[in-house]
């Protein structure tokens, strides 16, 4: 704290004796007394003071205070005094009472306090953890002394935040607050938060900043909200600018699309409050951030993409055809269309199809040309019409041609009804004003960059000057005013075009040529020693006249190249020449212009180069420089070592063709090869497939017909009768046979007895007789003995009769026993009984499923045939398709054969070659040994593959 | 472009394991043999189809240096699924899974779905970690367990996406509070887009949509 006394002791008139007295006693109580109410007395006291005796409250209370704020937590209001003096003594915010003159000492003191407070980064995360607290006085002065501590000394407050745990996400937290005050300030914390600190800035858009953020904005309505929308709006900036990672997630989260509703300001708007100019302006540069040339290419198309289908472009195109609209904010607008539509063909088109809502409607080009060229609109809007229109024809052949069509004789508007874009270029070009001089050459320019056909196209162009003479061609205006020596604008705004138009166009040279006073000229301007004013003039003329040289075609006799070279060796010099050629790149406002493409110049006097210009003369300073170097024999044998080498290439070229067809063939073949192959194993599984499902089905057939013949043996018993349950028919036939055969034992068995019967019967009356004939007991033993033995008999027989009538009941139940089964049996089977008709019934039934079986057979029978005649085919075709690979094999290998004997043939050529490279070393190094330098000439093919490879990255990034 | 749920992912583990080439591969199918070294955190972000529903994953990509550490912990808590990655041809960057998971584990909700990865299964020649030992750490920590190559794109979506299912299903089973955008999850916008917006414009320009 030493410095700190430095600073008290320097100061003469300090505060007087008693109060820094009284601070001290105060501090005393706050670290002594054991009394709370005492404490909080005593800190409410440093307070009040701490405005006034800033330095004093500060050296001798700070540390009192950080432990008020550890020990006193429960008590919110001594917490909230404690956070209050801090953020008295270290924001500078507040500040009205004290005189002007010391503001910059107590800027000096605000971030020495800062430093002693954050020497302990705990006491940041002390502050941290306060804000958590819900508690309205507590959290309230913590979100602002948190923010004047990070606007004191951003970055080692920021890398404390940045490594407590969690403690950006909680300093998020304070966006959900629902009181609005501290949700504001969280707004200003966060600002101060993320503050050129990338890691920050992305833990905060993970935390949903933008979602919140954007929410604020729409409920606080848009544009038309306070301040806490110009906040919102600048915390997002914050987020976004040059944060590559945020600008990507602010795209994938569809956000872009919520910015859309930014721009519906409709025209029945009450007027334009300052707040809503603020505040809008944000949006557009917002829009800027997200398309701006500077960020990696393909981010910047995909957001270019993204606002076009959510109709953001086109409602701020809605904004730049309205009536009424600030000049700043319409300035602003058009410098964001022009970003959003830079090299993005799709926004290009659209715009070139915006009309204003005139009557007739014009196109939204013609309307912002008129502005361009009209010396009463202001300087910087002037300014975005061109970047606009330059921005609009970046890299856009289409528009390029159609802007050039206005100017050709065929399609120029007879009628002269509606003015036309190039009506107004050259309108411009020849206008009295040098800014539109200017604005309008490099407007031209801009239509001819990198476009060769609209190069040669622009020579079409006459111009009628005044009545009775003979047109001019544009070219031919341009160099006569050039030559009249006009503002410097002017001048160097023609010769940009005029370079432009020149470079890579050996007609536009020769053009330029033809016009026998324009070499003079040039040279003259060259060579005379000038003032610095001039020098800027006197380099882009040796430019032109480099330009004339390098892209000469030697098809004017007097000015081939090397008549050019004569001439500038006699008039000007080399070494004079190339000096002059330097003041270019050397002017002070050409490496401000290299750096953005966008025309922003501070006044009109710094309106001197443009963007695309310095990358032309950045190509061309050097070539020029090196062709103006070189003697016409070097030349000569430059151009002989060219068309030997020419010439080997071709033959190179030739060959390489040759290898890459032959190459070609090989691999379709190759190609074709693997097909085959495929479809092979494709075949060959099929058939595997196929032959074990012939398997299949012969299995299936010959287990069908182990079953059909069992089915048969079943249904010949059917014939006799129902049979199920395990009681075979022939049983029951075979108890019927039996059941007739006790029948007739049985009326045999009668009849016997019968017999027996009358028999007895007569013996009966005999006997009777006999005893009445032969006295009553004269029976003779012979008689007894015979009735005995018949009696005898009869019981016998009788017994018999007993039991046959018994078994033939038992026989008798049997039977019926069996029917009843049987009709069982009939009843489940549709048969009844066992008449002859219910057989026949039973046959016809069984025949019908014999023959269905017998078809089924037949049809499996079929298919087997069938599937053996398919896998017969496929085999055929196996086998063929076999020899066509044998064929196809002969033929790679007779090809491979050939490639060898091409590639031995190339060989020899490429030893060939290396003996004529070797001539060519030779002759080249013969010719570095005369000084020239020899250049390589493959890079250009690489270059362009590289190229191809990036736009592919570009597309892969935009899907 | 419409989606019914938005899922946050971070991807953690050593540096040099191929997290970034991970990613890229995701989102762009490509791979770069030369990555720059993550500063902090990088973000991407693909769509993808569960279900027959449009889930959009935004993803950010940490850097493995402990001197980023402290930032890399910021990223947990907001984040529905983590992809913990190591090298199969690193042991160490094995070893120093049980760190990885430790923070994780401290810093996330409890719901997050973590993901571990062995990457570089292209080359087998070099591999210092079995695939066992993989799938028994999983299995012990109770994560889900792939090895991928960023190199070959093998197995590189059904990381994700898988992820992206285990995270669905748990939505489904109403174990994440879907209304706490804490969680990492965010329900689509496309309830809320039917009212709004759609005001006076031509129709096409919503319906294009390819703007994700
Ligand atoms: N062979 C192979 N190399 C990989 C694979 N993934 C990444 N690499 C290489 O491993 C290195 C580190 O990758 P990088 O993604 O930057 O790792 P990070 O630090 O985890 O982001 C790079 O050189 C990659 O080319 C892969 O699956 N296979
Ligand atoms: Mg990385």
């Amino acid at each position: 704290m030493n410095f700190l006394r430095g600073v008290m002791g320097g100061q003469s008139a300090g505060p007087q004796h008693t109060e820094a007295e009284t601070i001290q006693k105060l501090c005393d109580r706050v670290a002594s007394s054991t009394l709370l109410d005492d404490r909080r007395n005593a800190v409410r006291a440093l307070k009040s003071l701490s405005k006034k005796y800033r330095l004093e409250v500060g050296i001798q209370a700070m540390e009192h205070l950080i432990h008020v704020l550890q020990t006193d937590r429960s008590d919110s209001e001594i917490i909230a005094y404690a956070l209050d003096t801090l953020y008295n003594i270290i924001s500078n915010d507040e500040e009205e009472e004290v005189e002007e003159n010391s503001t910059r000492q107590s800027e000096d003191l605000g971030s020495q306090f800062t430093e002693i407070f954050i020497k302990q980064p705990e006491n940041v995360t002390l502050l941290l953890s306060l804000l958590e607290e819900f508690d309205f006085h507590v959290r309230w002065p913590g979100v602002r002394l948190l923010t004047s501590l990070l606007k004191q000394l951003g970055p080692p407050v920021q890398q404390i935040i940045l490594v407590s745990p969690m403690g950006v996400s909680k300093l998020m937290d304070l966006l959900a607050d629902s009181r609005e005050i501290i949700r504001n300030d969280g707004v200003l914390l966060l600002q101060a938060l993320t503050r050129s600190n990338g890691a920050i800035q992305k833990i905060v858009a993970f935390e949903n900043a933008f979602e919140r953020l954007l929410d604020i904005i729409t409920e606080e309505g848009n544009s038309d909200g306070g301040i806490v929308v110009e906040d919102c709006l600048i915390l997002l900036q914050n987020l976004l600018k040059n944060n590559n990672s945020n600008q990507n997630f602010f795209k994938e989260g569809s956000y872009i699309q919520r910015m859309k509703a930014w721009f519906e300001v409709g025209d029945e708007n009450p007027g334009w409050s300052a707040q809503k100019v603020t505040n809008l302006h944000l949006m557009l540069q917002l829009v800027r951030v997200l398309v701006s040339p500077t960020n990696p290419p393909g981010a910047t198309s995909s957001c270019q993409k993204a606002m076009f289908q959510c109709g953001l472009l086109q409602q701020l195109c809605t904004i730049l055809m309205a009536t009424g609209i600030p000049a700043d904010i319409l300035t602003e607008t058009i410098n964001t269309v022009s970003e959003v539509i830079r090299g993005c063909q799709v926004n290009q088109d659209y715009f070139a199809s915006v009309n204003a809502p005139s009557n007739p409607p014009r196109p939204a080009i013609v309307v912002l040309l008129m502005s361009m060229v009209n010396e009463r609109q202001p300087f910087v809007l002037r300014c975005a019409v061109l970047y606009c229109f330059q921005c609009f024809l970046y890299k856009n052949e289409k528009g390029q041609g159609e802007i050039v069509a206005t100017l050709l004789p065929s399609t120029i508007d007879a009628t002269g009804n509606s003015v036309s874009a190039g009506q107004l270029l050259c309108g411009g070009l020849f206008s009295t004003d040098s800014l539109s001089n200017w604005c309008a050459a490099v407007a031209l320019a801009h239509a001819l960059q990198g476009n060769a056909t609209q190069k040669e196209q622009l020579l079409r162009v006459q111009l009628a000057t005044s009545i009775g003479n003979p047109p001019v061609s544009l070219l031919q205006q341009c160099t006569n005013i050039l030559s009249q020596g006009s503002k410097i604008q002017t001048r160097v705004g023609l010769l940009m075009l005029l370079c432009t138009w020149l470079s890579n166009c050996p007609i536009a040279v020769t053009h330029f040529l033809h016009n026998s006073a324009n070499v003079p000229f040039l040279t003259g301007q060259i060579a005379e020693n000038l003032g610095e004013e001039e020098q800027l003039v006197q380099g882009l003329c040796a430019l032109l006249l480099g330009i004339s040289i390098y892209f000469n075609d030697n098809s004017l006799e007097n000015y081939t190249k090397e008549k050019l070279k004569q001439l500038i060796e006699k008039r000007i010099g080399k070494e004079n020449y190339i000096e002059k050629l330097g003041f270019i790149s050397k002017h002070e406002l050409y490496s401000r212009a290299s750096q953005k493409p966008q025309p922003n110049f501070p006044s009109p006097e710094y309106m001197i180069f443009d963007h695309e210009f310095t990358k032309l003369v950045k190509e061309l300073e050097g070539v020029i420089t090196k062709a103006i170097y070189k003697s016409s024999e070097e030349d000569k044998k430059e151009e002989e070592v060219k068309k030997t080498l020419e010439q080997h290439d071709n033959i190179v070229t030739h060959y390489k063709n040759m290898i890459r067809e032959q190459d070609l063939q090989l691999e379709e073949l190759k190609q074709q090869v693997s097909t085959l192959k495929c479809q092979n194993e494709q075949l060959q599984t099929a058939v595997t497939q196929q032959a074990s499902q012939i398997q299949q089905h012969k299995d299936q057939y010959n287990l069908l017909k182990v079953q059909l013949g069992k089915d048969n043996h079943h249904q010949g018993s059917h014939s006799d009768g129902a049979q199920v349950n395990g009681i075979q028919p022939e049983e029951i036939s075979r108890l019927r046979e039996e059941i007739e055969e006790l029948r007739s034992h049985q009326v045999l068995l009668q009849s016997q007895l019968a017999e027996k019967d009358t028999v007895i019967e007569n013996l009966r009356s005999s006997q009777v007789s006999g005893m009445s004939e032969q006295a009553l007991a004269t029976c003779s033993p012979r008689d007894a003995e015979q009735v005995a033995e018949l009696k005898q008999e009869l019981s016998a027989l009788k017994s018999q009769l007993c039991s046959q009538s018994l078994e033939i009941t038992r026989l008798q139940t049997e039977n019926s026993e069996l029917q009843q089964r049987a009709e069982t049996l009939a009843k489940s089977v549709p048969v009844e009984g066992e008449s002859e008709l219910v057989t026949a019934a039973k046959t016809t039934d069984v025949e019908g499923r014999l023959s269905a079986l017998l078809q089924e057979t037949k049809e499996l029978k079929n298919e087997i045939k069938a599937l053996s005649e398919e896998r017969t085919a496929i085999q055929k075709q196996l086998d063929s398709s076999n020899s066509t690979i044998a064929i196809l094999q002969t033929e790679k290998d007779k090809l491979y054969l050939e490639v060898t004997d091409s590639k031995k043939e190339q060989d020899d050529l490429l030893v060939l070659l290396a003996d004529q490279d070797q001539k060519i070393l030779s002759l080249k190094s013969k010719l570095k040994d005369l000084g020239h330098p020899v250049e390589e000439e493959d890079e250009s093919g690489d270059q362009e593959d590289d190229d191809d490879e990036l736009d592919d990255g570009d597309r892969d990034q935009d899907i | 472009m419409a989606y019914a749920y938005l899922f946050k992912y971070i991807i953690i583990g050593d540096t040099g394991v191929g997290k970034s080439c991970l990613l890229l591969q995701f989102t762009d199918k490509r791979f770069q043999p030369v990555h720059d070294l993550t500063m902090g955190v990088e973000f991407g972000a693909r769509m993808i189809t569960i279900d027959g529903k449009q889930i959009k994953l935004q993803i950010w990509d940490t850097a493995g240096q402990e001197s980023f550490r402290s930032i890399t912990r910021s990223y947990y808590r907001g984040a529905a699924g983590a992809l913990l990655v190591y090298d199969i041809t690193r042991r160490d960057t094995f070893n120093h899974l049980t760190t990885w998971l430790e923070d994780a584990r401290q810093h996330s909700n409890s719901n997050m779905v973590i993901m571990l990865i062995g990457n570089k299964s292209d080359l087998e020649s070099r591999r210092e970690v079995k695939k066992e030992e993989g799938e028994a750490f999983a299995r012990e920590h109770g994560l889900i367990f792939m090895e991928t190559s960023a190199k070959t794109a093998s197995n590189v979506e059904e990381a994700f996406i898988n992820t992206a299912k285990e995270i669905y299903e748990k939505i489904q089973e109403g174990v994440f509070d879907i209304n706490n955008e804490a969680n990492g999850i965010k329900i689509g916008p496309q309830h809320a887009a039917t009212n709004a917006s759609h005001g006076g414009n031509q129709g096409g320009q919503q319906a294009g949509g390819g703007c994700c």
